[in-house]
């Protein structure tokens, strides 16, 4: 008897601690960090940085270029746009909901809007900016710096408070009035009976909320899924410097000869995240077509045939679903119909 | 990789139904952007604009004065009319004027295509386009 009962408390010590697993959360408010307080004007300044090129090294692009409010803030394409002359070796995750986000970029690298804003504008692949003169570009425009003014006190133009005032931005891009937020709150026509099926099947034998759970449909976890290469971006030279690059900066011993993207894996060193890759939001799904880190399925029915087949090749962590076809049909209206909110109103700044 | 095979491509599905009118917009950080500007359109003067294209495409970066030149060559083009074209940079105004377009607009990013106003930022399937095209379309039928 004793026995059993440490049996069982093992099994408890044994459950992730996502304990929330399955449990699906309406739209609320945003977290907003303490060091960080949200003001219009920091939101407005943060906005006009945002679609600011001299945040680029050869003033081409901007951080819209790569998160496009008309393309659901992402670009469309299966992997990012690239800084002139080089490519990207990911796909451009959308900006809706990134609030929500315990880790940013695929891997996971960066744990605050913050800290994250900064990589691409470093990226030699991406905006390829040096941060010192950066700062130096933005302080020399008497407007930028009235604005830094009102909003940070003083006119000092820093790295720091550019990320902040970027980070207060991308805090208001959030998928509201969802027919599943409707749903959640007690409205049991918003989801329309196909929808509702497709509902049943995400929230049961398609085992989605597994991962995709709470406000955000997220986990805030990484996983091996095994999604496959894409055999044209492993034949181009370009691409393949942006991956040893990448993999040089983050002390991988073999990178001159990697060939493929490992993931979390060239963050942590953890055997275990090798080719593990965040699970991204499903709100405004829809919208942000193509999918997975390296944009390999263009639509979401493939998507849904990849995890109904049971993921990819060896992977440690899926299972063949057995969905019909209506059941994948299902699924695919409710992840299109009913976690696409009201379109994100948005006014393009005047750049100083 | 360029956008070119997925441009011809479109004009392959809809004949008769589109009309393609290409900009310049050489980056302005590279050394050969410009003259590699030049030499399409002389190329163009001789009626081989898209040869000229696609042999560009796939010898880049190397675009200094004499491999374009013996890229004309290459094409049958009459090189001495070529070379004095890209040597007098006879196409400048165009250039320019297209430049201009360009920062006018805002426009910063090689390839971006413009469909009936829509705007499309770099290199995409076709399938991409294709369904912009047709949306356009039926509304042109309508």
């Amino acid at each position: 008897m004793r026995k059993a009962a440490w049996l069982i408390f093992f099994v408890l010590l044994c459950l992730p601690v996502t304990a929330a697993a399955g449990h699906l959360e309406p739209a609320r408010d945003v977290p907003i960090p303490v060091q960080n307080p949200q003001t219009a004007a920091k939101v407005e300044l943060g906005k006009k940085l945002f679609f600011d090129r001299r945040l680029s090294g050869d003033g081409t692009m901007n951080c819209g270029t790569c998160h496009d409010p008309g393309q659901g803030f992402s670009d469309g394409l299966d992997i990012s746009l690239n800084y002139p002359t080089t490519r990207n070796w990911r796909n451009s995750p959308t900006l809706i909901n990134v609030a929500f986000q315990k880790y940013l970029f695929h891997d996971g690298r960066a744990a605050t809007l913050e800290e994250q804003a900064l990589f691409p504008m470093m990226s030699a692949f991406e905006m390829n900016q040096n941060l010192d003169f950066m700062e130096e570009e933005i302080r020399t425009v008497p407007e930028y710096v009235a604005e830094f003014t009102e909003v940070f006190g003083d006119g000092d133009v820093t790295r720091e408070r550019i990320a902040m005032a970027i980070a207060a931005f991308e805090r208001t891009l959030i998928s509201l009035d969802a027919p599943l937020d409707r749903f959640l709150a007690g409205d049991s026509s918003a989801l329309s009976p196909q929808a509702l099926k497709g509902y049943e099947i995400f929230t049961g034998k398609g085992k989605c909320s597994e991962c995709h759970f709470g406000v955000n449909l997220a986990d805030d976890r990484f996983h091996v899924l095994h999604v496959q290469e894409n055999p044209e971006h492993l034949k181009d030279p370009r691409i393949a410097a942006t991956r040893r690059f990448v993999a040089k900066v983050y002390h991988f011993e073999e990178y001159r000869t990697l060939a493929e993207d490992p993931g979390r894996y060239l963050i942590t060193k953890d055997r275990k995240d090798w080719k593990a890759f965040k699970t991204p939001t499903l709100r405004e799904i829809a919208g942000t077509a193509p999918y997975m880190h390296n944009g390999i399925y263009a639509t979401l029915a493939e998507v849904i045939e990849f995890f109904n087949a049971g993921g990819g090749m060896g992977n440690p962590v899926l299972k063949p679903l057995r969905l019909t076809s209506l059941e994948k049909e299902e699924l695919r209206v409710f992840l299109e119909q009913g976690l696409t909110g009201a379109p994100i109103t948005f006014v393009h700044p005047k750049i100083p | 990789m360029a956008a070119g095979p997925t441009v011809k491509q479109i004009l392959r599905t809809y004949p008769g139904k589109i009309r393609l009118v290409i900009k310049n917009y050489p980056y302005k950080y590279r050394d050969f952007a410009r003259i590699a500007a030049e030499a399409s359109l002389a190329a163009r003067d001789q009626g081989k604009y898209w040869e000229m294209h696609d042999i560009l495409i796939t010898r880049s970066p190397k675009l200094d004065r004499a491999s374009l030149i013996s890229y004309a060559g290459e094409l049958g083009l009459d090189v001495k009319t070529f070379t004095e074209s890209i040597d007098n940079s006879r196409h400048a105004k165009e250039i320019d004027r297209d430049l201009q377009l360009a920062e006018s607009i805002d426009l910063y990013n090689t390839p971006t295509f413009y469909i009936n106003g829509r705007q499309v930022v770099g290199e995409r399937p076709f399938d991409y386009f294709k369904k912009i095209i047709d949306e356009q379309l039926n509304k042109t039928a309508r």
